[in-house]
């Protein structure tokens, strides 16, 4: 049951875009097209799971050292650390994987929800705290599946919106944002499953 | 010190220690990989990108400069579709492969002026580019070769370099146009033309009926087919094929006869 709750708060009541505002960039950057959203989702499931276990591992480290207030610049060199490496192995023995993830794997290494993911695994936010390293993994892998879904969602609706008369100055980004806040809106009301 | 009172010292060593090991790890285990993982790529992939435009303009229908330099290492693809790179570039990458190249610096001119000046057909009110009102009787306007004004161009270009301008019509702006021809296949009446950087002129219109009474019905400004500057041409450089002037730029020495005998002013001096 609590890893239940722990996937379904990862997923919706704490959904990483709609609801905490985190990785906003890749949300609107690469939500044209719904199979690029998608290779964009897989490569962020992909590296916040690893991440997770990584960061949790580091930050036992950094209590041991005393030195928690460090986890910042600590977790932004493990994660950019880990992405070139993951890179690297794609490239070399699983190159069809490596081609379909393609550029957003690099691009995830800046992006702020991998950090976040990272830090909030191990501070005491969210609904359900996510303490031992399963959990953390697990949180890691579902927040990603939650950035997925919402990538998905918006990339879906912006390619039938393509084929649509939007008035002349929202078309493009504007109704895109508008787009993003109602759907916000509607993700927020998934805080209420959890009390 | 005065900063630092009241700071355990160890805390600073041990703050400056596991950074400095983590780093050193992860720097490690990268400089490893890097050797160990390396993929063996052709190593002139990357020497015929590093002379490539870097614009990723797309223009030569691959994905990207890094996807074009790969198809044409592996013979895919010809060294000239990309019109972005300088001519000297065009040919240290000829160099690099052993080939031939052509590398005559070209510019891209759009052959019509109607525009405003042009007849409308209808009123188009659907949705909105060139390619979608072609397919409604062939645009709205009455010439069916003219320029249509939705910028279908100037939604592909890469450096908005094409722009359709008050007049209606589209324009370069030779100055941001990168040469990449991409317009050249998105517009549907096929009116944007690469043509030597050198040449004086170029014919601005497409328009092929003859006779002032048909043309003038449809469009002020559109070529009559008379010839003038045919007849005119010192150097015999123009030739006239379905009642349009086609210049032959390797004869034309840019006196600018036949721009100032054109009735219809649809013979276009290009100032540089």
């Amino acid at each position: 049951m609590q890893y239940f709750l722990l996937i379904i708060a990862a997923m919706f009541v704490n959904n990483f875009v709609l609801c905490q505002f985190l990785g906003i960039c890749p949300f609107l950057g690469v939500s044209k097209k719904t199979d690029t959203a998608l290779g964009m989702g897989l490569a962020v499931i992909f590296v916040m799971g690893v991440a997770s276990i990584f960061t949790w591992l580091i930050q036992k480290l950094l209590v041991l050292a005393g030195i928690e207030y460090l986890q910042t610049i600590a977790f932004i060199l493990v994660i950019a650390a880990l992405v070139q490496i993951i890179e690297m192995v794609l490239k070399r023995f699983m190159p069809s994987l490596y081609s379909a993830l393609g550029v957003y794997l690099p691009l995830i290494t800046t992006n702020c929800a991998v950090l976040g993911v990272a830090i909030l695994n191990i501070s005491t936010y969210g609904v359900v705290g996510a303490t031992s390293l399963l959990q953390s993994f697990l949180n890691g892998v579902f927040s990603g599946a939650g950035f997925t879904i919402a990538i998905l969602l918006l990339a879906g609706i912006r390619e039938r919106m393509d084929l649509d008369l939007v008035p002349k100055p929202f078309r493009g980004f504007p109704i895109t944002l508008i787009t993003a806040s109602i759907m916000s809106m509607a993700f927020v009301a998934f805080g209420g499953l959890l009390g | 010190m005065f900063l630092l009172s009241g700071v355990n010292p160890m805390t600073i060593l041990w703050s400056t220690l596991v950074l400095l090991v983590l780093a050193l790890v992860f720097g490690l285990v990268l400089a490893f990989c890097g050797k160990k993982l390396a993929v063996q790529e052709d190593e002139r992939i990357g020497k015929v990108r590093e002379k490539l435009s870097g614009a990723n303009c797309g223009g030569c229908g691959y994905a990207g400069c890094d996807a074009f330099a790969k198809a044409v290492v592996e013979g895919k693809a010809d060294v000239n579709l990309c019109n972005a790179t300088s001519a000297e570039n065009k040919k240290a990458i000829g160099e690099i492969m052993g080939v031939a190249v052509n590398t005559e610096a070209t510019r891209i001119v759009v052959a019509c002026n109607g525009g405003n000046n042009a007849a409308d057909k209808y009123e188009y009110m659907g949705y909105g580019n060139c390619k979608s009102m072609e397919l409604l009787a062939g645009g709205r306007k009455q010439c069916q070769w003219g320029c249509l004004g939705m910028g279908s161009c100037t939604d592909v270009c890469p450096t908005h370099a094409i722009e359709v301008g008050m007049d209606g019509f589209a324009v370069v702006d030779k100055e941001k146009c990168i040469t990449c021809g991409k317009c050249l296949v998105a517009c549907p009446k096929q009116l944007t033309k690469r043509i030597p950087a050198d040449a004086k002129i170029y014919v601005a219109c497409s328009n092929c009926l003859r006779g002032g009474k048909d043309v003038r019905a449809i469009c002020k400004v559109g070529c009559l087919g008379c010839g003038l500057c045919a007849k005119n041409c010192p150097q015999g450089a123009i030739e006239m094929v379905n009642n349009l002037p086609i210049i032959d730029y390797s004869k034309c020495i840019g006196c600018g006869l036949c721009a100032d005998k054109c009735p219809a002013k649809c013979i276009k001096k290009l100032e540089d």
